[in-house]
């Protein structure tokens, strides 16, 4: 636990809504000098706005935000002040357009911290070199390239002094073979010990260079953890589902006498938006069938679909991997059922012999009330 | 699914088109009766446009292989496609068929 003198910012039930929108519900968080944390989660859940709230360029709708133990909406502070400490670098760049490269970093420090013309300059020649720009002083924003201006626009930031930089998608609008560029100059950053809170979609990058991870969705930081707890051993099935990239197919079950062909014709078109061949496509539909099979058609049959009709019926969710190529099949059920491979004495164990010769692994389990069962494709 | 029985000399050919799955081995089941309960002996599965088989179909096999059995008579699988060996593979059909 890192001690009080190293505790930079601290955030309490930030909230944040537009109109009826909530996009921030409950946002706490105390972040150390030194830190580097990635904000990873979906488009749309409120990383962005929660970086844009912390330097008051969206003012929260509750909540508290303390920078050095200074609480940054008490009217008795100097928000001004306060906000200088922490540098944003835009996804957009944010240049000044009619400003050469040198006029763009010397501007605030002229202006802000009333530095002199040739301070300012010595200053800004030191950052540019910095991020390899030394010979680009004189070139005016459109002269340069995406990645070029975004590391301007670092070394802008840089020259304000910020104790902390947020990074809000720094790369999200470069070309990809400019992105690079910008993450090394953001490594080198690291390497100094600079502290850095840095929304991105660039997964290898978050897990290297971090020393945390927020993971947001539903308007809250939903789980953190270090690199390794997060893109490891995720503990929430929101966070694992994001980190693996997982794409579901997921059908109901009413009874025995389902829709066969609907679920296999959303089946199929799940497989073909995912370019599964033409085998795996064979071998998902069989274990299905054959897991079907078995729980509906062996043992006390009667009474086995008398459960699942009573209690709400059976779930099947087909979980693709994006990021490992896996494929789980998953069934719940009411634990009722106690068990949804029902092999039995008297059974001739072809379905189970398919569902082996199919499947790496076959797992059950009851929790909750609910009996799941897990199988993954080989 | 889309059964075809030609009978050719001694010869009685099942043609199979598309899948043999829960859904539609009640319709393979029923137009293969006439030839389990009949005298055919020589019975060829052709199998070129064979898609599919769950455990329901295996089952209706070895139903087939079990009456050329009992009629001293022979089952042929012709031109059946990888997948499909494979899952006779894995529950040890492939011994218990002949294969072209």
């Amino acid at each position: 636990m890192m001690n009080n003198d190293t505790k930079m910012i601290k955030v309490e039930h930030l909230s944040k809504s537009f109109g009826n929108l909530v996009v921030l519900k409950d946002i706490n968080i105390e972040i150390q000098k030194g830190e580097i944390i990635s904000i990873i989660g979906p488009s749309g859940t409120g990383k962005s706005t929660f970086l844009r709230c912390l330097n008051l360029l969206e003012k929260p709708t509750g909540g508290s935000i303390w920078i050095d133990d200074k609480e940054i909406m008490d009217p008795k502070n100097n928000a001004n002040l306060l906000r200088q400490k922490m540098g944003m670098v835009f996804q957009n760049f944010n240049l000044f357009e009619h400003l050469s490269v040198l006029d763009n970093l010397t501007i605030g420090p002229i202006k802000l911290l009333n530095k002199t013309k040739p301070e300012a300059e010595e200053k800004a020649r030191e950052l540019l070199k910095l991020v390899g720009l030394a010979s680009k002083e004189d070139a005016f924003p459109d002269e340069l390239s995406g990645g070029q201006q975004q590391r301007v626009a670092i070394a802008r930031c840089l020259s304000m002094d910020p104790e902390i930089i947020l990074f809000d998608e720094p790369t999200s609008a470069l070309d990809p073979t400019m992105v690079s560029e910008v993450l090394g100059v953001i490594r080198r950053l690291a390497a100094d010990g600079m502290t850095m809170a840095i929304v991105t979609h660039e997964m290898k990058f978050a897990r290297d260079l971090s020393t945390r991870i927020l993971y947001m969705d539903e308007g809250i930081i939903y789980e953190e953890g270090t690199p390794e707890e997060i893109f490891e051993r995720p503990q929430k099935e929101k966070t694992r589902a994001f980190i693996h990239r997982i794409r579901n197919y997921f059908y109901h079950i009413e009874h025995t006498d389902f829709d066969f062909y609907g679920m296999r014709s959303g089946l199929e078109a799940f497989c073909n938006k995912h370019f599964f061949n033409h085998t795996e496509i064979n071998n998902l539909n069989l274990i299905i069938e054959e897991t079907l099979q078995l729980c509906f058609r062996e043992g006390d049959v009667e009474a086995r679909n008398q459960i699942i009709r009573n209690t709400g019926g059976l779930d099947l969710t087909v979980e693709y991997s994006e990021q490992t190529k896996e494929i789980t099949i998953l069934f719940t059920a009411d634990a009722k059922l106690q068990t949804i491979i029902n092999q039995v004495a008297d059974s001739d164990g072809i379905s189970y012999i398919i569902l082996q010769g199919m499947t790496k692994s076959i797992d059950e389990v009851i929790r909750e009330g609910r009996v799941t069962l897990n199988l993954l494709m080989c | 699914m889309e059964i075809t029985i030609d009978n050719i000399a001694e010869q009685t050919i099942i043609n199979i088109k598309g899948r043999i799955d829960t859904a539609t081995s009640p319709e393979f089941e029923k137009a293969i009766a006439p030839v389990i309960a009949g005298d055919m002996k020589d019975v060829i599965m052709e199998c070129k446009d064979f898609e599919y088989i769950s455990s329901t179909g295996l089952r209706l096999f070895l139903v087939l292989q079990k009456s050329a059995n009992a009629k001293k008579g022979s089952l042929l699988i012709r031109n059946m496609n990888d997948d499909i060996k494979n899952v006779f593979n894995m529950t040890g059909f492939t011994a218990l068929f002949k294969f072209e």
